[in-house]
């Protein structure tokens, strides 16, 4: 045939109108959330002499100095440190005890339902409640509620929820041969969790500790009440928008922005790292 | 005819002899005489999380009902066991008016929250072909959430306000000649802040039953003359309950239990129910705190009561 | 005008970007038949299949049913409705909504779309599992389920992808029965793809055997089997050794060969790889030393009189009629 093959788009391939109407919702709903975003960013380079709107005027990093400047209303870098100290503990507890909680649902035991219950219970409670009944013990015990007591533990209430459902997800996608299959050939319980299982659910373990991580991070209103006298970073923040709202905070914003970018891609680098080390072991 | 096959029956007896004259098998199977049972380790695995739960949770919350019910005056708490908080409660009209308010506000987030994440979630898993691409546009999603909640909810402040962001682009595009005054200090922002926060509450576990739906079953309901939106409402909706369900607790329990945005975004003309707790414990008012404390988490263990009903959330979830 | 044929596909290829799925194929199937794709993994006989369904596009060419051209239109316009392989059951809806499906989506009342639904589920014997989930269902009460939702929107064809291959040996052959039962009292047209050539030889009027989307042979099953078209043909329909004799090459069924020890006479000459029984049947199976494999399949009076063991040198020989030549 000489006629020039003009390809046909079948109608049954095309794709339907509804793509197009929530392509364009999709667009408008990433529009939304990182609108006010932008508006962070920009704002934090305000000039020395602009409100917290708009107009800028001029441009300067003065704001972002003031972060490091420990003020009268607020002491950023400190916070920031106790923060980043808190938010790796309860990371870590979190894991441990997911892990082990995860491990555990493998099997019906007595009371895996009210423990399931509880769990439920623990993250649909209003946050300031469970930081006001957390605060009204230490006061009745006679104790000073402080960051790494109290604040850790009303926090944990909040993080291991989320881990535990999150290693429901995850274990429950783990097969039992494997395990049956290291047995058979000579492991121990413990050289099998060490050598097959942990490795496996590795991936799904680093999203728990990474989630914690941010929620512990970003949390306040459980911590409010129970923190004692040294804040964490959102209660600095939050005594600041009380008393004076400068573009300081802006700036304060962005750069915990850019932590958790950073840390976003930190983890994202390991769970590469170790899945391209895996590939080199299998090909050695 | 001559057998040319070596003899396999007797290697086999030299190897049962090799077998059995080492001692593996043996040494593998000495001194494990106990096992211990299975449900014991999984409730040995299970203790922490227990053991913590049940004290900094549980215990916490059997506290402030037992303070719900003590006395009360200027000096401090006594303990006692009197209704008079709970009465105040029932017969204020102003536990009405917070209550009535934060259940509007709840009620209209978690309708906005629910039709944008669903039409996200369905856009994500159903559309997008690329698994690549997938995963790009949840961490778009989700990034965003890393940043405090507190700096994302002031942040509307220069974006909605008279002279702010939106105002300004509008007035320039000579859409209106006058700012919109509703956009800041009003119901509508404290709307806009909470699904700016919630919607990725909803996005998640929708997103997660609508990936376990089978796409044979769309295509079987696509043969059996069914239209898309027919599909949608017979097959999709009905199969991805649970994630409906589950994003619905989480985001309603979210905007009852708020103490923070409603104050910041209303400009002080609504109060949450949190919000006004938060007071009564500043003034270390605790029996009435606690009080209300007790009211709200009934209502919202209500609440969720309910949505469990509707889906098995636990069968679901740990399946 | 009524149309011969109740399938006719004219020249149709599909694509999927680059790589060429089914490849410019024409087919016909006549009205009330019983028509099998057959053909390795890979070969194209599902994508046939769906698109005669509508379930993809079809890229060239074009596909009438009932002499309608229905190349562009939507699954439920086509007059087809489909089995899936696994089913696809609706786990949220018992079987009898699940059945009453079809109508529902038509918009009949519900008592008569249940009254419909009872109707069907008595035809494939599933009637007193109306109120039944999917999941309480074994695989072959599954399969009857998926038949009768299929059938309750009275296709004039019926598509079938797979529908035996989940289910164990025994039930296989039972539904099969049940199938050819089914097409013939309906008398319409059913279209099956399946990889086993058992399943299409027992099923089929029309065999179509499908590689690299391309169709091979089409032809009654006795067509197929006893004068295969090709090598791939004959190797695919399996009981044919396909071996280069004289000139060309050939087939021969191995039930009409027979081994001869000591070797003599004409035929091939090789040594015995493996001895394997089955039943009213003793397989023997011959190496020859160009590394051919051939076997023969011998009925076991025949084997007793002359039995060999693995080793042996032997002759294998065949009727000059049974050798057919194959093109290539």
């Amino acid at each position: 045939m000489s006629e020039p093959h003009i390809p046909r788009q079948n109608p049954i391939d095309a794709r339907p109108w509804t793509f197009y109407a929530l392509a364009t919702l999709f667009g408008l709903y990433l529009l939304f959330l990182y609108g006010p975003m932008l508006v962070i960013y920009t704002l934090a380079f305000q000039g020395p002499n602009g409100g917290v709107t708009f107009p800028l005027v001029g441009v300067s990093l003065d704001w972002f100095r003031d972060v490091w400047r420990p003020g009268q209303m607020a002491n950023i870098p400190v916070s920031f440190g106790r923060s980043m100290a808190l938010a790796s503990l309860v990371s870590l507890l979190t894991v441990v005890i997911s892990v082990a909680g995860g491990l555990a649902y493998r099997r019906p035991f007595p009371g895996a339902g009210a423990v399931f219950y509880i769990v439920i219970s623990s993250l649909v409670m209003p946050s300031l409640l469970v930081g006001f009944g957390i605060g009204l013990g230490f006061q009745f015990l006679g104790l000073q509620p402080d960051l790494f007591t109290s604040a850790l533990g009303a926090q944990l209430t909040w993080t291991l929820p989320f881990g535990i459902l999150a290693m429901f997800a995850v274990v429950n996608r783990f097969n039992r041969a494997w395990e049956e299959a290291a047995t058979d050939l000579g492991a121990s319980p413990w050289q099998r969790l060490r050598y097959v299982t942990l490795p496996i659910l590795m991936p799904g373990i680093l999203g728990v500790a990474l989630s914690a991580f941010t929620l512990s991070y970003d949390e306040y209103a459980r911590t409010t009440l129970t923190i004692g006298a040294r804040n964490t970073l959102p209660l600095e923040i939050y005594a600041l928008i009380s008393s004076a709202t400068t573009p300081m905070l802006f700036a304060l914003g962005t750069l915990t922005t850019a932590v958790s970018f950073l840390l976003i891609g930190v983890t994202l680098a390991i769970v590469l790292h170790m899945q391209r080390r895996r590939e080199w072991a299998s090909l050695a | 005819m001559a057998n040319r096959e070596p003899d396999i029956g007797a290697a086999v007896d030299a190897l049962v002899k090799d077998l059995d004259a080492a001692p593996l098998q043996r040494e593998r199977t000495a001194g494990r005489r106990w096992k211990a049972p299975a449900w014991a380790v999984s409730w040995l695995q299970v203790i922490p999380l227990t053991a913590i739960l049940v004290v900094l949770f549980v215990l916490p919350t059997a506290l402030f009902l037992i303070v719900s019910f003590f006395d009360y005056d200027r000096t401090g708490i006594y303990p006692a066991f009197i209704l008079d908080s709970y009465r105040e409660i029932f017969t204020s009209a102003s536990t009405l008016r917070v209550y009535w308010s934060t259940l509007k506000f709840a009620l209209i987030v978690w309708a906005i929250t629910l039709f944008l994440g669903f039409n996200v979630a369905y856009f994500l898993i159903f559309h997008v072909r690329s698994a690549k691409l997938r995963i790009v546009f949840f961490l778009l999603c989700a990034i965003p959430f890393f940043t405090s909640a507190i700096i994302r909810t002031i942040a509307w402040i220069p974006f909605l306000g008279r002279t702010g962001a939106f105002n300004q682009a509008v007035m320039g595009l000579g859409l209106t000649d006058r700012p919109l005054d509703f956009l800041l200090f009003s119901d509508f922002s404290v709307v806009i802040a909470y699904v700016h926060l919630y919607t990725l509450l909803m996005i998640g576990p929708i997103a997660n039953s609508l990936s376990k739906i089978d796409r044979a079953l769309v295509e079987a309901a696509r043969d059996a003359g069914a239209s898309r939106w027919q599909t949608m409402v017979n097959v999709i909706i009905p199969l991805s309950k649970t994630g409906i369900a589950l994003g619905s607790i989480l985001v309603v329990t979210q905007v009852m239990g708020d103490y923070f945005v409603v104050r910041a975004m209303s400009g002080g003309q609504s109060a949450s129910i949190v919000s006004a707790l938060s007071v009564e414990i500043q003034a270390m008012q605790y029996p009435p705190a606690a009080a209300n404390a007790m009211v709200l988490v009934v209502v919202v263990a209500i609440m969720v009561a309910c949505l469990m009903r509707i889906v098995d959330v636990r069968k679901e979830l740990v399946k | 005008m009524d149309p011969l044929y109740d399938v006719e596909l004219v020249a149709v290829t599909k694509r999927y970007g680059s790589t060429v799925a089914v490849d410019d194929i024409s087919l016909r199937v006549p009205k009330g038949g019983y028509c099998c794709l057959l053909g390795p993994s890979g070969c194209g006989k599902t994508s046939t299949l769906r698109m005669i369904a509508g379930h993809e596009g079809i890229s060239e060419g074009d596909l009438l049913i009932d002499g309608r051209n229905v190349t562009d239109l939507p699954p439920s316009a086509r007059g087809t409705a489909m089995m899936f392989q696994n089913y696809a059951l609706f786990p949220h809806l018992n079987c009898l909504d699940n059945v009453a499906f079809g109508p529902k989506m038509r918009g009949v009342a519900k008592t008569e779309r249940h009254r419909r639904a009872r109707e069907f589920l008595d035809l494939v014997q599933m009637g007193d599992y109306a109120a039944r989930q999917p999941a309480q269902l074994s695989g072959g009460q599954q399969q009857r389920i998926a038949l009768a939702r299929a059938l309750i929107m009275q296709p004039r064809v019926l598509l079938l992808d797979e529908p035996l291959s989940a289910l164990d040996p025994f039930l296989r052959v039972r539904m099969r029965e049940e199938l050819r039962r089914l097409q013939r009292e309906l008398e319409i047209t059913f279209v099956h793809v399946t990889h086993a050539q058992d399943e299409a030889m027992a099923l089929a009027d029309l065999m179509v055997v499908m590689d690299g989307g391309k169709i091979k042979q089409t032809g009654s099953p006795a067509e197929v089997f006893e004068q295969p078209a090709s090598a791939f043909v004959a190797r695919f329909i399996g009981g044919h050794n396909v071996l280069p004799w004289k000139d060309s090459m050939i087939a021969v069924r191995t039930d009409q060969c027979s081994i001869e020890n000591p070797a003599g006479a004409a035929g091939l000459k090789g040594r015995v790889s493996n001895v394997e029984y089955q039943g009213p049947t003793i397989r023997v199976a011959l190496t020859t030393g160009d590394g051919l494999e051939a076997a023969a399949v011998l009925r076991d009076h025949v084997f007793k009189e002359h039995p060999v063991s693995t080793g042996d040198e032997v002759t294998l020989s065949w009727p000059e009629h049974c050798a057919h030549r194959l093109a290539a």
